[in-house]
């Protein structure tokens, strides 16, 4: 892990320094510090409301800063939008369609805008996420017209990939695929910065996650130190009686037991916890990854109060 | 910089401009074929000017005598009376089945009478005639002299009867409108949409700055006024030619007054963008588009109203498009069009100054 870290160091892709964007009175990110490094995928989570699509538009130069300084491949975010531009792909948080076009025609003109020839990587993303490309752009469906999106971030073969939410609204199914898509592209040396307000959808494919809630970003960590901090919430129905004290394991915490039901969070050691799970009858078991608000509810609600403290 | 964006433009908006090109095809050259019937009418009605007889006194504070023939279908006669040189809003001066009336002249200035035969209930009454308490005058050209109507011709003497004069009054007069209307709608949409439907995201992604952006659009709205305004030129020699009318209306005159419409339509389009990167908004764009347009126009006339206010006429696009000076006096004032095409590039340059300077509405 560390070693990655380092190697990491060497190429910053994206620096942003003390980003500030106000909105009238209203703070839209405030005092944002981030560094996205070549080569891995980054995470970018927060509610809604709490300044990703503000930062992400902010690199992209979609909208001024009030105060900051944001350097995209040793660039400068605003002055050199243009030539960032040429070496990004970005999928906007909400988008329309020119209408009445086919999404091949569309899709061609966005590459011809980028001076891209080859359809190849186009058509073969599109193959993937099961996105028909003879259809008219405004007769797509909404989980359509995000696939659409994301072919256009990722076809002209850019070294950074910018998406805003790119999972909400897609299948499980697309989802998987998408990420393998992602794993892919990060093995060739893309970067990746990707918003999401839901923690699972971000864990299953990002190296590290930035946590931004109100306008300031509270955590940047390895996805692993995340999870293990975190844990995951195990449910277990089972069909014959089992004490407390069995699952009293390393790296368990916060067993409850209601009737034949019992509740658990895991943060390591999750073999030994299956195989004293396996001594039983299961009826039913389900393990969730803990949503953003309970983390934050969990793990940051010390710092929050100090915060509520301060005010 | 005619490139992609401009080209997309036209690709999907090619059914509205056909249909819009077909209006205009349909009203240039429509508009010089119905001018004979138009002319014989009005000759027609000139000479009924001579069916009203008025006897003026000799002396001040006699009486007026206004008689005229009867006609066989009428039920009753209809006087009406203007002292304006309007002549559009009219005081009813005597209504009933007398062929003649008579009335005192206690009044200095010019006066006009109408003479309407009523003939039934529903139908609007027919003119007899025109009179006027000064001898030798024609009234349809003292009617040209209305401030409103000398805001189309720059206080020129035009006779509705030959097909300049018509062609002057009628087609441009709703031309300029119609045309500048159109681009100015196009100009505001296609900019203003890309806001309201939330594609300028994806697009200013692409390594497409908003200088090009909006110079890309600025020339596909180029093609689209050169085209309208090509279909009008061909529309109108081809009406004109029709009428054997172009021995006296040129298709140099044709080409040259349309074709100065050119860089007002720009300077409109420029306007229109000007608002819908300002405001990114389809509708309100358009308001205050059409608000500007509207407003240079009544400059304009307003202008004409009276050398004091001859002031606004200068601040209005309308006077550098001056259409009557290629058509009736053969001149074409090459220094307004070069001004205007300058006006259109500054408005351009203001355009992108300010789309530069906006955020992008997420």
């Amino acid at each position: 892990m560390r070693k990655r870290c380092d190697a990491m160091d060497q190429e910053k892709v994206i620096e942003i320094k003390n980003l500030t964007k106000m909105y009238g009175n209203n703070v839209g990110v405030k005092n944002l510090d981030l560094t996205v490094y070549k080569g891995e995928i980054m995470g970018f989570l927060g509610p809604n409301g709490a300044g990703k699509t503000t930062t992400i538009r902010s690199c992209l130069a979609l909208i001024a800063k009030t105060a900051g300084e944001i350097t995209i491949f040793k660039l400068d975010s605003h002055r050199d939008a243009v030539a960032i531009r040429k070496k990004t792909g970005y999928l906007p948080g909400d988008f329309g369609l020119i209408p009445s076009v086919k999404v091949s025609s569309y899709l061609k003109y966005l590459l011809s805008l980028r001076e891209c020839d080859s359809t190849k990587k186009m058509v073969s993303l599109a193959d993937r996420l099961e996105l028909d490309l003879n259809r008219k752009t405004n007769e797509l469906s909404k989980g359509n017209k995000l696939k659409a999106g994301i072919v256009q971030a990722l076809m002209a073969d850019q070294d950074l990939i910018i998406m805003d939410e790119p999972t909400s609204g897609l299948d499980p199914l697309v989802k998987q695929e998408f990420y393998r898509i992602l794993r892919e592209e990060k093995k060739q040396g893309k970067t990746v910065f990707m918003s999401s307000h839901i923690l699972a959808d971000v864990e299953m494919v990002c190296d590290r996650v930035a946590i931004i809630r109100k306008g300031q970003l509270k955590v940047v960590e390895e996805i692993q130190a995340l999870q293990e901090k975190t844990g995951k919430v195990l449910e277990v129905e089972f069909g014959d009686p089992v004490t407390i004290d069995e699952f009293k394991l390393k790296g368990v915490s916060d067993i409850q037991q209601d009737n034949g039901r019992l509740t658990l969070t895991i943060h390591e050691n999750l073999d030994g916890v299956i195989g004293a799970v396996s001594n039983h009858r299961i009826l039913n078991m389900n393990l969730k990854t803990y949503s953003l608000e309970q983390l934050f509810l969990k793990y940051y609600a010390e710092e929050e109060e100090q915060e509520r403290g301060d005010a | 910089m005619f490139g992609r964006i401009a080209y997309m433009e036209l690709r999907t908006g090619w059914k509205g401009l056909l249909i819009f090109g077909l209006l205009v095809i349909i009203v240039s050259a429509g508009m010089p074929l119905i001018f004979p019937t138009y002319r014989d009418a009005l000759t027609e009605e000139l000479e009924g000017a001579n069916k009203v007889n008025l006897e003026l006194p000799n002396e001040q504070g006699g009486m007026i005598t206004l008689s005229w023939e009867p006609l066989d279908n009428a039920t009753s006669y209809m006087v009406l009376e203007d002292n304006r040189l309007s002549m559009l809003t009219p005081i009813p001066k005597y209504n009933g089945t007398a062929t003649s009336i008579t009335f005192e002249k206690d009044f200095e200035e010019k006066r006009y009478y109408a003479v309407m035969a009523v003939l039934n209930e529903t139908s609007d009454p027919d003119l007899i005639g025109i009179a006027t308490t000064e001898k030798g005058a024609d009234p349809f050209q003292e009617l040209m002299q209305n401030p409103i109507y000398a805001g189309f011709t720059g206080g020129r003497n035009i006779s509705m009867l030959e097909a300049k004069g018509f062609i002057t009054l009628e087609f441009f007069s709703w031309w300029w409108m119609l045309s500048g209307l159109f681009i100015a709608y196009l100009s505001v949409s296609v900019i203003a949409s890309d806001f309201e439907n939330k594609r300028m995201d994806m697009m200013l992604s692409t390594p497409i700055s908003r200088r090009r952006y909006l110079l890309e659009k600025f020339s596909a709205m180029s093609v689209i006024a050169l085209f309208i305004v090509l279909l009008a030129i061909v529309g109108l020699s081809g009406g004109l030619a029709k009428i054997n009318a172009l021995n006296e209306f040129s298709i140099e005159a044709v080409f040259l007054s349309l074709i100065g419409c050119l860089p007002f339509l720009m300077v409109i389009s420029a306007v229109g963008m000007v608002t819908a990167v300002l405001f990114q908004k389809v509708r309100v764009g358009m308001g205050i588009t059409f608000a500007f347009v509207f407003a240079e126009f009544f400059l304009y006339t307003f202008g004409n109203f009276s050398k004091s206010l001859e002031w606004m006429k200068t601040i209005s696009i309308f006077k550098y498009w001056d259409y009557s000076s290629v058509i009736i006096d053969d001149f074409f004032k090459a220094a307004d069009f070069i001004l205007l095409t300058i006006l259109a590039i500054v408005l351009l340059i203001i355009g992108i100054w300010v789309f530069k300077k906006k955020d992008i509405p997420a």
